[in-house]
């Protein structure tokens, strides 16, 4: 018996052997030809180069054509496929809407479009698998997975390659500006685009359920407006808002939690994307400092302590890792904190599932990860980097192709209104809609496709201007940083914080004991250390980048 | 010639079994398919562990960084807590967990009332429910606000309320206990079964010699129990540097306040990767668990054969 099973494991080793050897081919094969395609797109390049100056247009143009050519012989266009998330896996109607967008996309580009919408839950996961076995997926969003780990892990094209960009995604360099291109660089290589959203955040928004205000007799209007249209306020008069409708809502609980004070409650930058070493005046100093030791984070902490004595946070706020939104939707919170932007009213009520009203309490802060957090990617493995470059230009800037990938189908997922914003179809709203992502924020490029009803028509140029106008940028914006020679200091950091954040940062101990066995800790698992590669990464990118 | 001998023996034989027990080799056949895909296929893949990943390369064209991926479990202070809970944990079980089961086991191996079916069910039952749900009958009991424990038994009996999500002295009991609650019904079915494979006319004779249902059960079914109390607990020892990842993370609800006492190497590493999404970090961990468990398995088979030959596992 035993013989037997050597046997027939060796022989099924052997087996292996072959069928990687077999794989192996297969890659020399695809490479092989990969090159004879770029050796033809470089003779191409040569000649249109040689021929005009207009070169471009006509290299993207025949690359086109020569799809629809190959795809009139073959009988099957080439496929594109394009993978983000949403919050409840592929929508019944993808089908439909991926039929929609291809039989736009056959006719400009010649290409099929595939839409992968995966769970939340599972993108992160389901995404590296596909980009490291093989699988067929051309563009994808890195929110989820991060940009930083598909970069380390080599999973991003060099969207530059060849001039890949210039010649095929000329589109996307009139619509992106150059300097959030830059922001996406990694050593100086374009990996990915940023999607046109607000990059700026006007930090601390205090959202509470309008029913609630109107039940404590809060007076809104006695309060003066900010430029976005949100109610201005200081620390307390929010206080003083607490204390009245906790007074007349005693069963509920006033301040659903969540570890977002720094994130969206502070201009604090998490410089390299984690707070182990943070600049404190980003827009004037590139000085990496311990954030738990500032003055901005004891603040937050002597508030947070100040409000639970009061009886505003769950005793179970610790335990309980539901989102802030969704536990003010079950009717049993009533505040919460945000951060806001434009047209962010009706985005929040609709997460709460009910009116909410915005408050004002911050200053707006653009980050120096704000553009470079979650890019679009090219998979490395593509097989036609042409044809997926051009798709993705049409993601950004074809408003039919925009239109479908953000809402669905004309006339059955959304109408048009008069003014060109846009509402649920005949019968469909959140609930049943086929297609109804819910990821605005996360689209190439939102503010190509219709505006929701309610929200203000030109709200692309008024978010356009709110990043241009946000007072305080980060100075090291752009900046991006490889932790992975510093895996176990951070691990080590991470583990720290969350061992000796909860009590504090939600105000189950006075913060000056709790702030002090979190620094310690901080400081046990190797702080100093984590902070000093971060400062000379800093240093270095500032000089090659020639900020001071 | 004796040995060439014995061998064409052996051979012959061989065929002849291999004819004989043909039909048999092919009822195993998909199981060892699964087992050669499942267990032997990723073998070469270790090599990750070595290795800084980059899918341009893939795995084995990656470059070799040699152990510096192992570095990051042994560099900080967590290395010696998350290594002493695993083990200390996982000894607790094995010992908490055998005791119970075998004790189950003989409960309902002796019970002769028509119930017996129903009791079997009902002690199994927990060992069907997954972890995060067990984790929120969990949280119902220990909850802050609405849990049963501070709002019904403490208020009852005049105490003061227990933050247990924040107390760490609490944990090491609560974990054992709902480990035990989910485990024993599923333990107790092997024992069960080598039970009733025990000879009845043992304790007919036993019986007829006067002997109590106390004394058969220490001096034959206990004694009898032993080899598969053994191979269970080699079994077990191969997997003490893995901690049920469920138990250890759902349970106290992923709570950082809990850390020193709940933190072992899974969670320790799904919660540094969960960050870092490195993968030949992961597969390090991976390696280093199954070695030790590998070598900790052959050390306690080997004090096994000392001890009683018969009962070793190979």
């Amino acid at each position: 018996m035993k013989r037997l099973l050597a046997t027939v494991l060796t022989a099924a080793m052997v087996a292996t052997l072959f069928v990687g050897c077999g794989t192996n081919d297969n890659g020399a094969a695809t490479t092989d030809t990969k090159q004879t395609e770029t050796t033809e797109t470089a003779a191409a390049d040569d000649t249109a180069a040689a021929a005009e100056e207009t070169a471009d247009a006509g290299l993207a143009e025949q690359a086109i054509a020569d799809r629809k050519a190959a795809a009139e012989a073959s009988g099957e266009y080439e496929k594109i496929v394009v993978s983000f998330f949403d919050w409840t896996g592929a929508p019944a109607g993808i089908d439909r809407i991926n039929e929609k967008i291809s039989e736009h996309t056959r006719e400009t580009l010649g290409v099929d479009v595939e839409l992968l919408i995966i769970d939340s839950a599972a993108y992160s996961d389901d995404i590296k698998l596909m980009l490291s076995s093989g699988e067929q997926v051309d563009l994808f969003s890195t929110c989820g997975p991060g940009y930083m780990t598909c970069v380390n892990n080599g999973y991003c094209a060099d969207l530059e390659e060849d001039g890949l960009l210039d010649n095929y995604g000329a589109g996307l360099k009139d619509l992106v500006r150059a300097d959030y291109f830059d922001a996406c660089r990694v050593g100086g290589t374009l990996y990915g685009v940023p999607p046109i959203k607000d990059y700026a955040i006007q930090t601390a928004a205090i959202c509470i359920g309008t029913e609630y205000l109107e039940g404590a007799g809060v007076d809104v209007d006695a309060f003066a407006k900010d430029d976005l249209g949100y109610v201005k306020c200081t620390w307390d008069d929010i206080d003083d808002i607490f204390a009245k409708i906790h007074e007349a809502f005693p069963d509920k609980t006033v301040y659903s939690t969540q570890d977002n004070m720094l994130t969206q409650g502070s201009c604090v930058d998490n410089i390299g994307g984690d707070y182990y070493g943070t600049l404190l005046d980003s827009a004037n100093s590139l000085k990496v400092e311990n954030v738990y030791e500032s003055e901005v984070f004891k603040e937050w902490c002597a508030r947070f302590y100040r409000w639970n004595q009061a009886g505003y946070i769950s005793g179970d706020a610790m335990t309980d890792k539901t989102g802030a939104s969704a536990r003010i939707k079950t009717g049993s919170f009533m505040a919460m904190m945000a951060c806001g932007k434009p047209a962010y009213q009706n985005q929040i009520s609709n997460e709460c599932g009910r009116p909410m009203t915005v408050f004002d309490v911050g200053e707006p802060f653009m980050s120096s990860s704000a553009v470079s957090s979650f890019p679009w990617c090219m998979n490395q493995a593509t097989e036609d980097p042409i044809a997926a470059m051009q798709v993705l230009e049409a993601l950004y800037c074809d408003p039919v192709v925009a239109n479908l990938v953000c809402w669905g189908e004309e006339g059955v997922e959304y109408v048009v209104n008069d003014d060109t914003t846009i509402n649920w179809g005949p019968g469909v709203d959140s609930q049943n809609s086929e297609y109804f992502p819910n990821v605005l924020w996360m689209m190439p490029n939102q503010y190509a496709a219709h505006v929701w009803e309610g929200d203000p028509v030109d709200v692309g140029e008024q978010t356009a201007k709110f990043n241009d106008n946000c007072p305080v940028k980060s100075k090291a914006l752009g900046f991006t940083w490889d932790n992975g020679d510093y895996a176990a200091e951070f691990t080590a950091l991470k583990n720290a914080y969350e061992e000796y954040s909860g009590k504090v940062i939600y105000g189950f101990v006075d913060p000056e004991t709790g702030l002090k066995e979190l620094n310690d800790a901080l400081y046990a698992a190797g702080l100093e250390e984590y902070m000093a590669a971060k400062q000379a990464a800093l240093d270095e990118w500032a000089k090659s980048a020639g900020i001071n | 010639m004796d040995k060439a001998l014995t061998k064409e023996n052996n051979k012959k034989s061989l065929k002849k079994r291999l004819k004989r027990f043909f039909p048999i080799y092919i009822m195993a056949l998909p199981g060892l398919i699964y087992l050669f895909v499942n267990n032997y296929m990723p073998l070469p893949g270790l090599v990750l562990a070595f290795k800084k990943y980059n899918a341009k390369q893939g795995i084995f064209g990656s470059k070799f960084v040699g152990f510096k991926n192992f570095k990051y479990l042994f560099k900080t202070n967590d290395a010696f807590i998350i290594t002493r809970n695993t083990i200390l944990y996982n000894v607790v079980f094995i010992i908490v967990n055998t005791i119970l089961a075998v004790f189950v086991a003989i409960m309902l191996a002796e019970m002769t009332s028509r119930l017996k079916k129903i009791y079997q069910c009902l002690i199994l039952l927990p060992f069907m429910i997954s972890m995060v749900i067990v984790s929120y009958l969990v949280f119902g009991y220990l909850s802050n606000d609405n849990g049963f424990i501070n709002n019904i038994v403490l208020k009852a009996l005049g105490k003061e309320p227990v933050f247990w999500y924040m107390e760490k002295k609490y944990w090491p009991f609560i974990l054992t206990f709902v480990m035990a609650w989910k485990v024993i019904g599923y333990n107790s079915i092997i024992y069960i079964s080598t039970i009733l494979g025990i000879d009845r006319g043992i304790y007919e004779s036993a019986a007829i010699d006067g002997c109590s249902k106390w004394k058969q059960i220490t001096k034959i079914t206990i004694p009898l129990l032993k080899p598969t109390v053994i191979m269970m607990t080699l079994l077990a020892v191969g997997r003490i540097f893995y901690s049920d990842f469920g138990l250890f993370y759902q349970v106290p609800q992923n709570q950082g306040a809990l850390f020193a006492v709940t933190n072992t190497i899974d969670t320790y590493v799904y919660r540094g990767l969960l960050e870092l999404g490195d993968m030949p970090m992961a597969s390090a961990a991976g390696l280093y668990q199954s070695l030790v468990g590998f070598v900790l398995i052959l050390a306690a088979n080997l004090a096994v054969r000392k001890i009683e030959p018969e009962s070793a596992l190979f």
